[in-house]
């Protein structure tokens, strides 16, 4: 279970103007500014529940996940996975966690994925049948069995991170952070990624937190979603319940000669909204349905509007 | 097998991942110091019509050149950065997820590297011995060359932590690579990298007796060509473990501090 209480976190950093005259002038007096990358948020997960944690860059994301992982020690608050306090790292703790990150490598670059595994093995203390069972397990359902002793630099983009993948549960964690974990992808390697995530997570039942900027990923994994919005959450509750919430709005998808757009228009005035874009615009397609939930999402993004 | 064993086997793998790579930094880079050392201080001693300086006679000169690029590795363990550029480019990471100590670890990897360049000293002695110089210094005592070594290992142990204090300012100020360029610089000069330490003037020498730099490297290359007396060995010993004791305790503190301005963000 992961309890995070009025969890804060600030990061200062030093501001420069553009410029060779800024580059100088930083040589002797800087300016620093804080940014509140999470204000007081409060969070509950239970064991085998996966939740999408969803924002727009620089919303506070990877701060929350960094937070949990151990990584980076936050301002204050409180938080507990599985009863451990993230950032004292007990070594308990970390057997059971693991963190991937979609930008970032942690095996060695300049060996075969197996020499990494192999080390992993011996520092996640994993026994001998156990490591058989899920290398064979995790490159099968990941389609990279070919690739295991090959050089992890040459390997693609999206092979790498189904190295990463392996690499981050060949001890079965049962606390999953993912962050962005297809980014990058084609479209084959992410439904690949993904499907083999809907898989795993039924077969282990471990807390997963995924972040992503696909709507697939959180369309196809989370049940639940956790809307975040410049440190702060906006939206915590069911995918379906977004969708449910938007049920008494339409959308105008219009094309005119010069351009094409959409209005979100209550039900009640959608006749009224449609004379109006006719008397205004010189229409030549004109839709009505139902708001998509990638743009709930962008309008409770935009807007901040929705159920806590 | 034991994680750091496989930790010491995967570093190993990385020394030999690129062939060509391995072979200059194995022996052009070495064979090409040592080849200069020996052009160099054979023009000074023609130049000056001398046969010893400051108690070093040309053959013992070339000899303490062929020991100091090597042992300076052994000292060094892995190359200058091995922990700013992680903090920099966010691989740190990984030490702070895995289930021990990133100072574990990192001991580890300096070890290995050491351990690595003592094989690369008795080859490199061995084929000067066999092809170049018929020194009487050249292996005259075995004991000698173990006694050295160990204090080679002594002395990475203090020089490591110094190493690391310098790199850990990287959690707050990002680029310390001045620094740590710096800090090797400092060891090379007072340490007798560069010259001989008897070139010092005696109020310098007398000076760095309390630091721990005439025992990082002159103290064992002296003792490998059997110029150290055991009195010498033992007080050098001595003040490296004091040094052990006074940096531990500080890298500690700025760990303490340190790891809560970690951000993970990198490259």
């Amino acid at each position: 279970m992961i309890q995070v209480k009025n969890l804060k976190k600030n990061f200062t950093s030093h501001v420069k103007e553009p410029g060779l005259k800024g580059s100088i002038k930083s040589l002797f007096s800087r300016e620093t500014r804080t940014k509140e990358a999470l204000k007081t948020v409060n969070l509950e997960i239970q064991q085998g529940e996966i939740i999408g944690l969803i924002g727009a860059n620089g919303a506070g994301k990877t701060t929350l996940i960094k937070i949990l992982a151990g990584i980076v020690h936050p301002t204050s608050g409180e938080a507990r996975v599985m009863g451990f306090v993230p950032w004292e790292r007990s070594n308990e703790y970390r057997r059971q966690m693991a963190l991937i990150m979609g930008q970032k490598n942690q095996v060695w670059w300049d060996l075969p994925a197996l020499d990494s595994f192999i080390l992993l093995k011996e520092i996640y203390q994993i026994p001998d049948a156990q490591y058989k069972y899920n290398v064979e397990f995790l490159a099968e359902t990941l389609m990279v069995k070919d690739q295991l002793k090959t050089q992890v630099r040459k390997l693609s983009l999206g092979e790498r991170m189904k190295i990463e993948l392996m690499a981050a549960l060949l001890h079965n964690p049962k606390v999953i952070f993912l962050d962005e974990p297809t980014i990058g992808l084609d479209i084959s390697a992410q439904k690949a990624v993904r499907v083999f995530l809907r898989q795993y997570q039924k077969e282990f039942k471990p807390i997963t937190i995924l972040t992503s900027h696909y709507m697939e990923d959180i369309k196809e994994l989370c049940p639940r979603i956790v809307i975040i919005k410049e440190g702060e959450f906006v939206y915590d509750g069911s995918l379906n319940n977004v969708q449910r919430m938007m049920g008494d709005e339409k959308v105008l998808s219009v094309t005119t000669q010069d351009k094409t757009f959409k209005v979100n228009v209550p039900r009640t005035d959608l006749a009224k909204k449609t004379h109006q874009i006719f008397e205004e615009n010189e229409v030549l397609d004109l839709n009505i349905h139902d708001p998509s939930i990638e743009d709930i999402i962008e309008s409770i993004m935009r807007s901040g509007v929705g159920p806590t | 097998m034991k994680w750091w064993k496989h930790v010491a086997a995967l570093e190993l793998r990385k020394i030999l991942a690129y062939r060509s790579d391995f072979w200059v930094t194995f022996l052009g880079q070495i064979l090409i110091q040592i080849l200069v050392a020996r052009a160099f201080w054979q023009m000074i001693y023609a130049s000056q019509g001398v046969s010893t300086m400051q108690g070093y006679t040309l053959e013992m000169m070339n000899l303490n050149y062929l020991i100091i690029p090597i042992g300076t590795r052994i000292l060094t363990g892995e190359n200058i950065g091995f922990f700013a550029r992680e903090v920099y480019d966010g691989t740190f990471t990984r030490y702070l997820l895995y289930p021990l100590s990133v100072f574990q670890y990192k001991t580890i990897t300096y070890l290995t590297y050491s351990t690595f360049y003592v094989f690369q000293l008795i080859l490199i002695y061995g084929l000067f011995r066999t092809f170049i110089s018929s020194s009487p210094f050249m292996f005259s005592d075995v004991g000698n060359l173990i006694l050295g070594v160990m204090l080679f290992f002594v002395a990475a142990a203090v020089y490591g932590m110094m190493a690391i204090l310098i790199e850990m300012i990287s959690l707050w100020a990002d680029n310390i690579w001045s620094l740590a360029v710096m800090l090797r610089f400092f060891v090379s000069f007072f340490g007798g990298g560069f010259i001989p330490l008897t070139f010092l003037p005696a109020w310098g020498q007398d000076a760095l007796l309390w630091t721990p730099f005439p025992y990082l490297i002159s103290l064992p290359v002296r003792t490998i060509m059997g110029l150290s007396s055991l009195a010498e060995v033992s007080n050098g010993v001595l003040i490296l473990l004091i040094w052990i004791l006074f940096f531990w305790g500080v890298v500690k503190m700025m760990w303490k501090k340190g790891q809560h301005r970690y951000t993970g963000v990198g490259i």
